[in-house]
């Protein structure tokens, strides 16, 4: 059964403007806004269309993390009891459900990811597949993803844009929680060439996220 | 510090990738620029969502979901009649 709850609540999280790009849902359901109030409201069928919506994405940041995917699932689950649970503490003034949700599953997952004891096995894994495909965090769009949405889409051509130095060291920050000395260690790179690449990298994403925001 | 370089910081504090001695300086400059420097410190925030959906969705499980749905009905229907927060 679709969730009906029909508020105006977008309103609310207008105030601040984020330069959030998230895309919107298919087939004109409710939005992620009435998904977090049913939430908060303890409606599990809210839950149960925010996991159909968001699972992937999600499933995938963890994977991009841990590289495993049955760790990947365990974890998946864990991390939308904690959505169900800390529900409440979500505000649409500081930000959209999408973003609060990613902010906490990478939380999660790099926790995790320190606390394993193979560690540097995944870090071999990924320096491997960073040497072998260095575009790998680019991918094609299907035309699933286009129906889902386009901004998926530019928000990738706006990373896949980053020089792949740059792209690497916001990798390595992202998605495996590195400081950036310890990217300089990881890459045998000067201190310096890493915060600039750092700087420069994010600047662009952000810039680009901007812009983005402005065309839809 | 100028209010470019605290955003440079913001950006990166966000994901996490400020080493600690400069964490120092940026929390300063965060009292320093007030509600100015939380409002852009919140839209940085929207950079997880970008990197997030710069990746391609991977399959997740019915059964976890399942067993998600099934945890969750369990734990409402053993605390029931809790307001919802407003």
């Amino acid at each position: 059964m679709p969730y009906k709850v029909r508020q105006t609540v977008e309103a609310e999280g207008e105030a601040m403007q984020p330069v959030a790009v998230t895309p919107a849902p298919p087939g004109g359901g409710p939005s992620d806004l009435e998904l977090m109030r049913g939430l908060q409201a303890e409606d599990a069928e809210a839950l149960s269309q925010l996991y159909d919506r968001y699972s992937g994405i999600l499933k995938a940041l963890i994977l991009r993390v841990l590289h495993n995917e049955t760790e990947a699932d365990d974890l998946l689950q864990e991390i939308f009891m904690e959505i169900w649970r800390q529900a409440k503490n979500f505000s649409a003034q500081k930000g959209k459900p999408l973003g609060w949700m990613v902010t906490l599953a990478r939380r999660r997952a790099i926790d995790a990811l320190r606390k394993k004891q193979a560690y540097s096995r995944a870090e071999e894994r990924l320096q491997m597949e960073t040497e072998q495909q260095p575009e790998a965090w680019v991918h094609n769009s299907t035309q699933e993803e286009i129906v889902l949405g386009d901004t998926r889409v530019l928000v990738r051509d706006v990373i896949s844009r980053l020089p792949p130095p740059q792209q690497q060291a916001v990798e390595l920050a992202f998605f495996q929680g590195m400081s950036q000395r310890e990217i300089a260690a990881h890459t045998n790179t000067p201190l310096g060439t890493v915060k600039t690449r750092l700087e420069l990298g994010l600047k662009k994403i952000y810039d680009g996220l901007k812009e983005l925001k402005d065309e839809l | 510090m100028s209010f470019k370089e605290f955003q440079n910081c913001a950006r990166l504090y966000v994901i996490g990738a400020l080493d600690p001695e400069e964490m120092t300086e940026f929390e300063n400059a965060r009292k320093e620029f007030g509600q100015k420097g939380e409002d852009y410190i919140g839209e940085c925030y929207a950079l997880h969502e970008a990197f997030a959906l710069s990746l391609q969705p991977a399959k997740a499980s019915n059964a976890i979901k399942d067993q998600l749905m099934t945890m969750v009905r369990e734990r409402a229907q053993s605390t029931p009649g809790a307001p919802p927060p407003d």
